[in-house]
């Protein structure tokens, strides 16, 4: 048995992980020749997925099928039969992630032919290809003349007749592709053309400073012609402010293209048997994001909707926690083993070099052969392999070189250590020597696209001649186990917190859940509906029961958790409440606290007058029979606050509400951009076709009501608009929860503008939307990101899973890498101490068997010397600051790093 | 400055009853129409879109009374490109009905001689069934410039040169065509009668 | 070839001013055997004017109704006769009260939907097909084209039948009888201005010279046509353009319909070559 996962793509890949780590059997069936879907073909992204691609290659517990299809599927949850080109295989649940494809039917008024004219998958093709150095800069494709100007139209096949809905992703990929374009080539004058700019999270701020600090000008105005006239494209726009048709001469145009639903769903509906929704989506519902309507069959990522990479990736580790619960581990979780390592201690080192191509990357600018055979002449050198291309070979080379060649040293030359050291050292622990024997060398971002040939061979070769003579000196460093606790901690008792908690009972461990309110429920209780027309109470009642009678989860109410010590896998904390005071130990954490509404006090006469009120005052309230209504979207200050994903949501919902009790009430929405985003776009349609007027305002001539009348300066009809409003309906940005400053402090992770920061690799993807810097603890919900309830769901469940891939395991590795004191020779001065950045040193009175004092040695004593702590993050600020030189850093000792120095 | 109590938020509803005018709501005002519109290129103060937005805001009067709903070529190129399936050139014809209809009821003075073209022709159509090309001049002339023998003059300013083309090649005219006068003398068809009826049952749709 | 008989709508214009788009029209399909049966007392279809859309369905009514009666689809080589026939169809076929009240009004307007409405470029492309067209070309026609659509063949998306940016349906036929396209994809679908040609001749005058200059440039030897009121603006009135913007262009316009007939080696004369406005006598050398 196992599980099955459908499809290879980002989504597919992260499900995969989740699983296999956590000790499930996964059959990974990709219908293309290789994994990465579609995200390997994205400029910036491809590179940061490749070193999953790399762990699922290498992974014992996931079977590969690529150029596979699944023909059939037949039986039901937890005996399901699949048929996947040929072969049988038998899985209790299924996952699938089959992606999306991209519109392609494009007007040909869009350039009419021309080369230029490029719709954005392809335009990633072309940063993707310029990703190496010297590549001259951005040039037309027809006759490869510079860009100088340089245009992106957004959405091209969304929000129209041959696509209704809203494809959620491009705003936020067209700013990142601006963003790649403006730090390679700064000279270009970027243009967007758009309608609005529904970016969320970051890529606000990401937006703010393209305008801002890159000045790219954002025009508002949908433009459906590219004209090429001469060598130029022509592209018209409306400037609503002089009210005129303007013409602009670009070198090339981008087209942000929308999504759709994978061509191949209605081919896996009919063979799975779930339900498609009108969209040709798989259909899921708002409270349950990640089941479709087979039991047992999740789905996830774009599959769903159209969404980013950050959600992609979410919805797929939730999904993976739903298809783990209804299944049994059966499979050793890699790195558990007992590991046993061959004692090198005094042995001569025996080094093998192995040059891993990285797939071409390197081989670009660097003569490997060359290298190669440079390095088989230097001393101490065993063996050299420069054959491998494929991070699968160079693994499997290395382990047989050292089986079957007795190696006890080990270079390996590839692509970035950030992202490949943990596999390399997988794979010497797997055969037997001590991962720290490992030397890795950078000849990718390094060496090979930083220098042009002939120098790039030489710098090559230099640095691995560093590599060889430090692997001399490499020693074994002792690796300490400690057991996992398999308990969780779920801070924040709100739909997220309940979600992450039932999600981690599920999977089998005990959950203390902890909440500072009287009852359960968070943000929910303030709902009378949800916008798909659920009462809020019977989903809330449903959580909390669930929660409640769920004998692996213990609730504290009216509580706080205090004192958190410890690292993952083994935390401390106190429990502190209505007469109760617990000590309880985990293994994981998972912080759902949840955002607090803002409170426009001041804004618009709000508690002032009483025709003001806030959105869920108003929702509250329940009265929708007003003569004439404005609502007030996006009014704010500028600092302190996010928007919520769900304002734009929310607030044409209402004002659709107040419709549809009250056909002929005037409605108003005064918005600066809506934001009603994927399968929501209908209902803005629906508002607008039942009458309600939108109208757009800049942030910097923001409305004004006094003496009754509420004006606003409609930047589209560039005039002013004056109402007499019965009520005026605030819809106001989030505030970070209260309790947020002090658990950032307490966990040590960090916050943006008061909300909880997820751990980042690479500066425009997410790959770990739930994970913090801090291992061990997750975060989700609004307490990140205020969404709408599907996305907080999934989140949830997706911190749920990674706690499980956590507390999975029996034993977490102390951390190898950390500073070590030479009793004898530390003076106990302290400097180290107060160096530290995270207070992981102390002085202690250790008992030594010789105490020097000046010229007097004395035999045994007790000696007040440093000590390096359970929180050493391996920094080396302390061996550097060190006077006597008593301090040094593991794998960084001076006899190893001077190694290197001498031979640079 | 726009001051919403006092227009008429009722107008966009009276719009969407009338046959082509279904869809103005769905507008969310994205610029496309006016755009890709050939008529912007030679008259810049022509904007679809501003006409859509004022409907829905309800400013009946300024809208009615606008010259530029006279000057759409009907070319449908809005409609092809509108992602909204607005019908913008069906909308604009809804609205320039409304506005005649205005005018018959004395509310309102139209500057465009189109109307009275329309009406022109479509009066032969009643009267024959089919296009008669001088009977429609005859009426219009005069209508437009205020009394026959002005119309008379207009008519020959236009036709002369176009007309003494079509006859010297022998397409209008006593010598050419399709038979003797043809051009000069209406074509008829035999059912005439079907014709009253069609015209008064499409007028009683109007209403 | 899937058609060999239709009822023919030829609409007002074509008794007079595209008397020879009309007679070429009917040339070519009986050479190509297809026989043409004039839809009996056909009434106007309202054209442009009738603004009312009520009142093009219930004139349009009539002559798919009297089509039906002989049980033949309806061809028309006016693109704005073949939006109005079209739609009306499209309307009488989806809106079963509509129907039943345009029945109502006389019983000569009882449509059933079992015929359709199409345009003669459409039949020429795509019914007759090219293959068909290929076999029975016995002449070369060695001329620069500039394939001009206008509105009413690729939009609205409701009743079009080419692309409403860059159509090739005539350019299809350009091709295949041996003459050359001229870079005109611009150009192609962009309003001849006829619309407002009696009401504001300036601005129609300005939108027609823009078609026209632009074939110019291009370096055709003519402009090629498939509606009478495009023929209207670019042929007939090309001469009052010219006086009106003090400017030269004499560019032959002709009916796409003449050119077939041309490489089908029908006489000149029976297309009615001589009666289209800007003298085509040159092209007619081009003829091999």
């Amino acid at each position: 048995m196992g599980i099955a996962v459908i499809g290879g793509g980002v989504a597919g890949i992260t499900a995969a992980l989740d699983l296999a780590n956590s000790g499930y059997k996964v059959y990974l069936v990709e219908k293309n020749a290789e994994l990465g879907g579609k995200m390997a073909e994205l400029a910036e992204c491809q590179m940061g997925l490749s070193p999953y691609i790399a762990k699922v290659n290498n992974h014992p517990n996931i079977e590969l099928m690529l150029s596979s299809e699944l023909e059939s599927l037949s039986g039901s949850a937890g005996n399901f039969k699949l048929k996947v080109s040929g072969k049988t295989i038998d899985a209790e649940s299924v996952v699938l992630a089959p992606g999306y494809d991209v519109f392609d039917e494009i007007p040909k008024s869009y350039g009419f032919g021309s080369p230029d004219v490029v719709p954005s998958l392809d335009f990633e093709g072309i940063l993707k290809g310029a990703t190496v150095s010297d590549s001259g800069g951005l040039v037309r494709p027809s006759d490869g003349k510079p860009v100088k100007k340089l245009g992106f139209i957004k959405c091209v096949g969304s929000r129209c007749v041959e696509n209704e809905i809203c494809s959620t992703a491009c705003c936020g990929y067209t700013a990142k592709e601006i963003w790649v374009v403006k730090e390679r080539y700064p000279n270009i004058d970027v243009y967007v053309f758009y309608m609005d700019v529904r970016v969320f999270g970051k890529d606000v701020d990401l937006v703010a400073e393209l305008k801002d600090k890159y000045g790219v000008h954002y025009i508002r105005s949908r433009t459906p012609e590219v004209i090429p006239e001469g060598d130029a494209l022509t592209v018209k726009f409306e400037n609503v402010a002089k009210g005129t048709i303007d013409k602009l001469e670009l070198d090339m145009v981008v087209l942000a293209v929308g999504l759709l639903p994978s061509k191949t769903l209605g081919r896996l509906a009919e063979i799975t048997g779930v339900k498609i929704d009108n969209y040709g989506y798989i259909d899921t519902s708002i409270t349950s994001p990640l089941e479709t309507s087979v039991p047992g069959v999740f789905a996830c990522g774009t599959a769903t909707a159209p969404m980013k990479v950050r959600e992609s990736v979410g919805l797929a580790s939730g999904a993976a926690l739903k298809a783990a619960v209804l299944s049994q581990r059966t499979e050793p979780i890699p790195g558990q083993e007992d590991r046993k390592y061959i004692e090198v201690g005094d042995v001569p080192p025996k080094i093998g070099v192995f040059i891993c191509g990285c797939e071409g990357a390197i081989a670009q600018t660097v003569d490997i052969a060359a290298v190669a055979e440079r390095v088989q002449g230097f001393k101490g050198v065993e063996l050299v392999n420069s054959e491998t291309n494929t991070m699968q070979d160079a693994m499997a080379a290395i382990e047989s070189g050292i089986v079957d060649q007795g190696l006890n040293r080990i270079v390996f030359a590839g692509g970035s250590p950030r992202e490949y050291e943990d596999v390399v050292r997988n794979a010497c622990a797997n055969a037997g020597l001590n991962p720290y024997l490992l030397e890795f060398v950078n000849l990718r971002e390094q060496c090979a696209w930083v220098h042009d040939k002939p120098k790039a061979t030489d710098v090559a070769a230099g640095l691995l001649r560093m590599a060889v003579e430090r692997a001399k000196y490499l020693d074994e460093i002792l690796i300490e186990r400690y057991p996992v606790i398999p308990k969780a901690l779920v801070i924040g008792g709100g739909v997220s917190g309940m979600t992450a908690a039932q999600g981690i009972a599920d999977a089998g461990y005990e959950v203390c859940l902890v909440e500072k309110a009287p009852e359960l429920g968070g943000g929910l209780n303030e709902f009378t509906e949800l916008q798909t027309g659920e009462k809020a109470s019977d989903v809330l009642k449903g959580l909390v029961d669930k929660v409640t009678s769920n004998e692996r989860i213990k609730v504290y109410t009216k509580a706080r958790e205090e004192d958190v010590r410890g690292r993952a896998g083994s935390f401390k904390a106190r429990i502190v409440g209505d007469g109760v005071d617990d000590e309880i130990e985990f293994g994981a954490c998972v912080i759902a606290t949840g955002a607090k509404e803002f409170v426009p006090e001041g804004y618009l006469g709000y508690s002032k007058d009483n025709k003001v009120v806030t959105l869920s005052e108003f929702r509250k309230a329940g009265k929708y029979g007003a003569g004439t209504i404005a609502f007030v979207q996006d009014m704010g200050p500028t600092e302190g606050v996010i928007n919520a994903k769900s304002t734009s949501v929310e607030v044409v919902s209402s004002a659709l509400k107040v419709k549809e009790k009250n056909q002929d009430a005037n409605v108003f929405v005064l918005y600066q951009e809506t934001r009603t985003y994927g399968k929501w776009e209908a209902i803005y349609k629906e508002a607008r076709e039942k009458g309600v007027l939108f109208l757009r305002y800049d942030s910097k001539k923001p409305p004004v009501f006094s003496s009754g009348i509420l004006s606003v300066f409609d930047t589209i009809f560039n005039d002013d608009v004056q109402i007499k409003p019965d009520q005026v309906v605030l819809s106001t940005p989030m505030v970070p929860a209260d309790e947020n400053e002090r658990l950032s402090t307490m966990f040590n992770i960090p916050l943006r503008k008061g909300f909880f920061m997820e751990a980042q690799e690479r500066p425009k993807m997410v790959l770990t939307p739930v994970d913090t810097i801090n291992e061990g603890v997750f975060i989700c919900g609004s307490a990140v990101y205020p969404a709408m309830i599907d996305e907080c769901i999934a989140m949830s469940t997706a911190a749920a899973s990674r706690a499980n891939v956590l507390l999975a395991k029996n034993f977490l590795e102390t951390p190898a890498v950390t500073s070590v004191v030479d009793e004898l020779i530390c003076a106990g001065c302290g400097v180290c101490v107060d160096m530290c950045p995270v207070d992981a040193l102390e002085l202690t009175d250790e008992p030594v068997p010789v105490v020097t004092f000046g010229v007097a040695t004395v035999v045994s004593g007790v000696k007040r010397v440093a000590k390096t702590g359970d929180g050493c993050i391996g920094c080396g600020s302390c061996a550097s600051y060190c006077p006597s030189g008593a301090m040094s850093l593991k794998y960084f000792k001076d006899k190893q790093v001077y190694a290197q120095l001498d031979f640079v | 400055m726009i001051k919403t109590w006092e227009l008429d938020p009722g107008f966009k509803y009276e719009i969407m009853k009338e046959p082509g005018g279904e869809h103005l709501t769905s507008c969310y005002q994205c610029s496309t129409c006016t755009i890709g519109c050939p008529i912007t290129e030679l008259v810049p103060s022509y904007n679809p879109r501003k006409i859509i937005q004022m409907s829905l805001l309800g400013m009946r009067e300024e809208v009615l009374s606008n010259p530029d709903l006279w000057i759409c070529l009907i070319c449908q190129t809005c409609t092809a490109r509108c992602p909204q399936d607005v019908g913008i050139s069906d909308l604009l014809s809804a609205i320039r009905r409304i506005a005649e209809k205005d005018e018959e009821a004395g509310k309102l003075k139209i500057e465009s001689p189109r109307p009275l073209f329309d009406t022109a022709f479509l009066h032969t159509v009643e009267k024959y069934g089919r296009l008669y090309d001088i009977g429609l001049a005859m009426e219009y002339y005069p209508k437009r410039e205020g009394s026959f023998i002005a119309g008379q003059k207009a008519m020959m300013k236009d036709y002369k040169d176009f007309g003494m083309r079509m006859f010297f090649k022998g397409k209008m005219g006593p010598l050419g065509g399709h038979g003797l006068l043809k051009g000069v003398l209406p074509s008829k068809i035999k059912n005439k009668d079907v014709m009253k009826k069609i015209f008064k049952w499409a007028e009683e749709k109007e209403k | 070839m899937s058609v060999t008989k239709l009822a023919y709508y030829p609409g007002c214009p074509s008794e007079a001013t595209a008397l020879e788009q009309h007679i070429s029209t009917e040339a070519v399909f009986e050479k190509l055997g297809v026989e043409l049966v004039e839809v009996e007392d056909w009434n106007c279809c309202g054209a442009a004017e009738a603004e009312n859309p009520m009142l093009v369905y219930a004139l349009n009514a009539r002559n798919l109704a009297i089509a039906e009666r002989a049980s033949l689809d309806i061809m028309t080589p006016c693109s704005i006769c073949y939006y109005n026939l079209a739609r009306t169809a499209k309307a009488l076929k989806e809106d079963e009260k509509l129907n039943a009240e345009i029945k109502g009004i006389d019983s000569t307007l009882e449509y059933n939907g079992t015929i359709t409405a199409k345009h003669v470029l459409d039949v020429l492309a795509n019914d007759v097909g090219l293959d068909e067209l290929k076999s029975k070309i016995v002449k070369k026609v060695n001329i620069k084209v500039a394939p001009y659509y206008g509105c009413y063949i690729s939009r609205p998306p409701g009743t079009a039948y080419d692309d409403p940016d860059d159509p090739v349906s005539m350019d299809q036929l350009i091709e295949l009888i041996g003459g050359e396209v001229v870079p005109f994809s611009q150009m192609k679908t962009l309003c001849c201005g006829g619309p407002l040609m009696m009401t504001r001749a300036d601005i129609a005058y300005d939108m027609a010279r823009k078609i026209l200059d632009t074939a110019k440039s291009a370096g055709a030897d003519c402009v090629a046509l498939a509606c009478p009121l495009c023929g209207m603006m670019l042929d007939a009135k090309q001469a009052d353009i010219e006086k009106a913007l003090n400017i030269k262009i004499e560019m032959p316009v002709i009916y796409i319909t003449q050119l077939l007939g041309l490489a089908l080696g029908i006489d000149a004369k029976k297309l009615g070559l001589e009666k289209n406005v800007v003298d085509t006598k040159e092209l007619l050398g081009k003829v091999v």
